[in-house]
């Protein structure tokens, strides 16, 4: 039996397990942790990332951008089916406390922590680190106003919790409005106008955000992010008990792989020229979300095909995700500012980020988690 | 008198109500979601057309709520049939307060964190949040003051006069707010000022839903008889 991250079911016995879903999941999810250690050293990102370097390199650009299309649009579908199957298992209201236990309270008793963490070891940086990154030196000019403006409270990386329960919320809506008979409809016209269909559902969300897309973190929902996510999550959904419907498209994967390549190489070509913020044009959005959804369904067919069985190592790292990725970040904005000041190359201090806060968090894991009460909630 | 209250049957009958005001309230749900999102678009015009939907939605929740559980069964005569059920009047009573307060009570209750939240996590002034709890307030009193006259008044169209009417003074409500300078200006600020008018007004909303309430139960006590 795994312990499975947010949105997954817990106590299900071992073969009814669909373990490339879990492991995908695991990846999703460990793959967001080296997104925001790389970020450090990016130089598009540089105005905005608190714990940017002086160093930094166009081929991380080049290489972070394209599965960050796909993490978490890949994430929302795997969450999307296990959620499918704890209705199905459970009914409901087994759900409703499952979502409660496993996201509501987590989201509710970390948001707080990492934000005072957060905040802490950011103070800590305005006022000791000689190099500090663009947006420490603008947050040190806004704090030396007589009258410093707060900043609006976020969900920060958490906002993937607010998502999931805003998609739980949504779905028990449309189970009672009987909406789900259209997504039944949507799967029964077939894989490949599903996969056909999929980029268009989530071009209207491109186009509304900047590129490449910020993460929803505002309190409020956002429309972008509903669109880009939700199509997943229902997918997810309806995916449920028929995985086998996909198996047509594993002959188009090798293609579908070299047209996603293709389609990312132009999406870089526009990036060269600068990121959007507010709005992407049209054709940009498209070239998005031909990516995302392509690319997710691809790293899908590439789970069911090569990672269909048991592994200890993964089946480990899928227990651990979830806590992992819920304290990663202070962790690594920390160590990212304490690295600031020396002159160490920075794939090196990449690397020594990277390997220290996997190293914290599953240490923490297996402490404070693996063997006590807490697994129940976030292990 | 002390009557002892069926506990089960009245917990069997709010489900009922609940269970018949789950598709209203799912899409009342659905469109308070709308809303937020608008209000999350950060444009002028999005403020005001979520600002609408959230009154909307809160007034329709209300409105749906008592038709749902009281004007629509009186129509369709199910009374009849509970009357054949082991529940005394006050037992009936009893479930449909409860009933109404639960079905009303977690979309007010999600809406209202909802906006606090918008307005305290927003770059929104956070001297809205008096003048956006006086129209909760308002929209709480025209609510109990229907649900009163619902469970007192068996003609439909007082019933329905009383609800539109109460639910359309929060227009010259929200004008009248803004004739008080003491609630309108601090609106534009960041402080939250809670003024004697103010504080009188909210008090005077909660004290008088209370009151609507409490007569319900104390008439409802005495009746010996569903009719």
């Amino acid at each position: 039996m795994q312990s499975p991250t947010p949105g997954a079911p817990q106590g299900a016995p071992t073969d009814t397990r669909v373990h490339a879903l879990d492991h995908l999941r695991a990846l999703a999810m460990l793959m967001g942790v080296v997104f925001h250690a790389a970020l450090a050293y990016s130089p598009l990102v540089q105005p905005i990332w608190p714990g940017a370097d002086r160093q930094n390199w166009w081929g991380v650009d080049a290489a972070i951008w394209l599965p960050h299309l796909i993490r978490m649009p890949l994430f929302f579908l795997v969450a999307g089916f296990f959620t499918a199957w704890l209705l199905a298992q459970r009914g409901g209201a087994g759900l409703a406390r499952q979502r409660v236990r496993r996201i509501l309270l987590p989201f509710l008793l970390a948001w707080p922590l990492v934000h005072v963490a957060t905040s802490f070891s950011t103070q800590w940086a305005m006022q000791y680190v000689d190099h500090p990154a663009p947006l420490l030196v603008l947050f040190r000019q806004l704090m030396a106003m007589p009258d410093p403006p707060s900043l609006p409270l976020s969900t920060g990386h958490l906002w993937f919790l607010y998502y999931l329960l805003l998609f739980s919320l949504l779905l028990w809506g449309a189970r009672s409005l009987d909406w789900d008979r259209f997504l039944g409809k949507w799967l029964d016209a077939g894989p490949a106008v599903v996969s056909l269909s999929l980029p268009l559902l989530l071009w209207p969300g491109f186009m509304l955000t900047g590129a490449p897309h910020p993460a929803p973190e505002g309190l409020l929902p956002q429309f972008w992010a509903m669109l880009i996510y939700g199509p997943f999550f229902a997918l997810g959904l309806g995916l449920h008990g028929r995985l086998h419907w996909l198996a047509p498209l594993q002959r188009c994967f090798w293609p579908g792989v070299l047209l996603c390549l293709g389609l990312y190489a132009l999406f870089l070509l526009r990036l060269a020229e600068g990121a959007t913020l507010t709005s992407t044009p049209w054709w940009w959005a498209a070239i998005e979300a031909l990516i995302a959804g392509w690319g997710s369904l691809l790293a899908l067919l590439a789970g069911l095909r090569w990672m269909q069985h048991a592994n200890a190592l993964m089946r480990y790292l899928a227990a651990s995700s979830y806590w992992t990725y819920l304290w990663h970040l202070p962790i690594l904005l920390t160590l990212q500012y304490l690295l600031m000041d020396h002159n160490w190359a920075w794939p090196l201090k990449f690397a020594l980020c990277l390997s220290a806060t996997l190293a914290i968090c599953l240490l923490s894991y297996e402490w404070l988690v693996r063997r006590t009460a807490l697994r129940r909630y976030v292990g | 008198m002390s009557q002892e209250l069926n506990m089960p049957l009245i917990r069997l009958l709010v489900v009922k109500d609940w269970q018949l005001f789950q598709k209203q309230l799912a899409a009342l749900v659905l469109a308070g979601i709308v809303a937020l999102a608008l209000l999350g678009l950060a444009k002028p015009w999005s403020f005001y057309l979520g600002s609408l939907l959230l009154i909307v939605v809160l007034v329709a929740a209300a409105c749906f709520a008592i038709g749902t559980s009281l004007l629509t069964e009186r129509k369709e005569q199910t009374l009849a049939f509970v009357m054949s059920l082991p529940v005394s009047p006050l037992d009936m009573t009893v479930s449909k307060l409860a009933g109404n307060l639960i079905t009303f009570g977690v979309p007010f209750l999600v809406l209202l964190l909802g906006t606090l939240l918008v307005i305290l996590g927003t770059p929104l002034p956070d001297g809205l949040l008096t003048m956006a709890i006086l129209l909760f307030g308002h929209v709480l009193l025209a609510y109990c003051l229907s649900l009163t006259v619902a469970m007192q008044v068996e003609s439909e169209g007082w019933n329905l006069f009383v609800m539109i009417t109460s639910m359309v003074l929060i227009n010259p409500f929200i004008m009248l707010l803004g004739q008080i300078d003491s609630i309108r200006e601090p609106a534009r600020g960041n402080d939250i000022v809670w003024s004697t008018p103010a504080l009188a007004i909210l008090a005077a909303q909660i004290l008088l839903s209370l009151a609507a309430l409490g007569y319900i139960l104390w008439r409802h006590r005495r009746r010996a008889a569903f009719y």
